[in-house]
């Protein structure tokens, strides 16, 4: 489904990714795991297409299509979406309307009729109970006044509606507590399927106990160092980020 | 205005008043005497420095166009709407003293005061809360110069929103509107203004506040050739307030201006004013406001915003929020900010789905609605909002999203 290769990225000409190779198939959940400022939200970001990240080698293609030639809105009709470490809030634009815009301009890319208010309420209503995001933040100004917990359920509610054949997830589980992280991870695994492919971005090996990774890769100053399976996750936790770091360094 | 049409109009103007009471007789000589000293205002004028005057001044001022405004609202029980020509010949001692309320006025509006022919009072008897909207609709017209006219008089403890409009094709028309209101205690006064597709439009609205009265307006300017509103609140008893909020849009070569002017001459009154523009094209925008604290206004609260979205590198804001305080005990701010939408957001938007120009649209509009939704009657915001969907790009299709 996602075939990156030799992917070079700066940011205001400072390198930040230098070289990353990744595949993941339909079907497959995988981690990136890493310390702040090894590139990991900006390997977020150039998957959904944010500006000012300049690829200055390397290719991203996905579906079999060339991902950085598609505007963001293009690669989420296309299946790619983008689960915020601080979700922007909003003010004027409420939740449900701008997303029933959304789900429509989706549709409409894929050539399906648009959906009325109607069908498009009793959506939401059944996604918003995946993360028990109460009806009422789903009506409201777009972030406006959440709290840290609701901003992470308000992502994976417009996730579940959305559909994605790709999500990205973007450190979901910083500033949320244990009650919080679990319910936020229920909703991820209730997406999970055969078609669908997750890109899991974390600090930290606690959200992979409730979101479990079929692929652990380990991001260190712009390259993938260390590839496995959940146990390597583990062994991170334990060994701390040094200990591979040590271990690469020649 | 060149020396020429400046000399033509002076000398053409009306020396002596023949019509009307001895007190009109000389408020109209007042103001003459008035434009004949300053005459009209050039780029040098310091309040005018930003408004590119010109078309305005060489107008054939002294042709008279269509002006006389229009009741377009069933009348409330117990509103008195009269024509002013009408009272001005039969009973004329009705309207002494409450014209030109804010004292000797200047310019524009001083040309208003020597020919105004006819216009509108609209008189709120004490005591009288009028829940329906009094609608008032300023057509312009294709040719001459319009001199609108209105008086609004709230009595003791009455409550009445005006809603004026000024529509029309108006090409190669001018209006010079001037409107007052004149709040006794404890009345309550909402004023709902909406300028659509003006040419040349200079309008000035004063409003004079006794003790406790409040006074709310929302202008909403949807671009124009050449637009000048002035505003001016006399807060002048005690506990008096004013809301000014403001929403305007420029596009293509469009130039309007805001001004406003808050003084406070009463202790404990407090003023908000919430202007938020938006400028695209070669448009241009200027916002001046300012608020006056007298000695004696102690406790003054007065605030002043204007924020403004410049949305492309040829169109221009000019901002200039103000305050002049000689009182000690008071509380003031005031902000102004020019900036583009915000990246973040837009992006965010995006991702979902929505494509770019369309997250333009609801961005923009959700900036400008925030002001419009200050509008208390229901009814009169949702005509407000889509009013204001006719000049945002997709406004037909992003209206329920904001």
């Amino acid at each position: 489904m996602l075939k990156i290769e030799d992917l070079h990225v700066e940011v205001d000409g400072k390198p930040i990714l230098k070289g990353i190779n990744l595949e993941i198939n339909a079907g497959e959940v995988h981690a990136i795991m890493g310390p702040n400022g090894s590139g990991k939200s900006t390997l977020a970001y150039v998957l959904a297409g944010r500006e000012g990240y300049e690829v200055t080698r390397g290719s991203i293609i996905y579906k079999g299509l060339d991902l950085l030639e598609m505007a963001p809105e293009i690669r989420a009709a296309e299946g790619i979406f983008l689960g915020f470490q601080y979700p922007v809030a909003i003010p004027g634009v409420s939740n449900i309307y701008f997303l029933k815009a959304a789900l429509n301009a989706i549709r409409k890319h894929r050539g399906q009729d648009p959906l009325d208010a109607i069908d498009f309420m009793k959506l939401s209503k059944e996604k918003a109970a995946i993360v028990e995001l109460p009806d009422e933040l789903t009506k409201r100004a777009v972030n406006d006044g959440f709290s840290g917990g609701e901003k992470k359920r308000n992502e994976i509610y417009q996730m579940a509606l959305l559909e994605p054949a790709l999500a990205v997830l973007d450190e979901t589980d910083s500033g949320l507590d244990i009650d919080a992280l679990q319910v936020v991870a229920k909703g991820v695994n209730a997406l999970r399927g055969p078609e669908r492919a997750m890109l899991v971005i974390t600090h930290y090996q606690r959200l992979l106990d409730y979101i479990v990774p079929d692929v652990v890769h380990v991001l260190i100053d712009g390259r993938i160092v260390r590839t496995g399976d959940k146990n390597l996750a583990k062994q991170l936790e334990k060994d701390g980020y040094s200990e591979v770091r040590n271990a690469i360094s020649p | 205005m060149t020396d020429t049409t400046r000399q033509t109009l002076l000398r053409d103007l009306p020396k002596a008043f023949e019509a009307g009471p001895q007190w009109l007789r000389s408020l109209r000589g007042r103001a003459a005497d008035a434009l004949r000293g300053a005459g009209l205002p050039t780029h040098k004028t310091e309040a005018w420095r930003f408004t590119p005057v010109r078309p305005i001044v060489e107008a054939d001022l002294l042709r008279r166009g269509t002006d006389t405004p229009k009741l377009r609202s069933s009348l409330p029980e117990g509103v008195i709407v009269r024509s002013m020509k009408a009272v001005l010949e039969s009973e004329p001692e009705l309207l002494e003293g409450k014209l030109d309320l804010a004292g000797p006025p200047e310019h524009f509006a001083a040309l208003n005061t020597v020919l105004f022919d006819d216009g509108l009072w609209v008189d709120v008897p004490a005591g009288m809360v009028v829940q329906t909207p009094i609608e008032v609709e300023h057509t312009i017209g294709a040719e001459g110069v319009g001199y609108p006219r209105v008086l609004v008089t709230a009595g003791r403890g009455a409550e009445v929103t005006l809603i004026e409009t000024y529509t029309g094709a108006g090409v190669g028309h001018l209006t010079n509107s001037v409107v007052e209101v004149d709040l006794a205690a404890n009345a309550t006064v909402r004023h709902v203004r909406i300028h659509e597709n003006a040419r040349l439009q200079v309008g000035r609205v004063d409003v004079r506040q006794a003790a406790d009265s409040e006074y709310r307006s929302t202008v909403i300017t949807l671009g124009g050739e050449l637009l000048r509103f002035d505003v001016r609140c006399l807060l002048q008893g005690p506990g008096a307030q004013c809301q000014l909020d403001g929403v305007y849009l420029v596009d293509g070569d469009d130039h309007v201006d805001h001004h406003t002017r808050v003084e406070h001459q009463a202790p404990h009154c407090r003023s908000d004013q919430t202007y938020r523009g938006i400028a695209s094209g070669k448009g241009t925008a200027v916002f001046d406001g300012i608020v006056v604290v007298h000695r004696d206004a102690q406790k003054t609260e007065a605030h002043q915003e204007n924020r403004n979205l410049l949305l492309s590198d040829t169109a221009t804001i000019h901002t200039k929020p103000h305050l002049e305080i000689d009182a000690d005990d008071v509380i003031c701010s005031h902000g102004a900010t020019v900036g583009a939408l915000d990246d973040d957001q837009l992006f965010y938007l995006r991702t979902r789905g929505v494509p770019k120009d369309f997250a333009h649209s609801m961005l923009t509009f959700a900036f400008l609605e925030a002001i419009v939704d200050r509008i208390s009657d229901e009814p009169t915001r949702a005509r407000m909002r889509e009013a204001l969907l006719t000049r945002i790009p997709h406004g037909d299709q992003i209206g329920d999203v904001t």
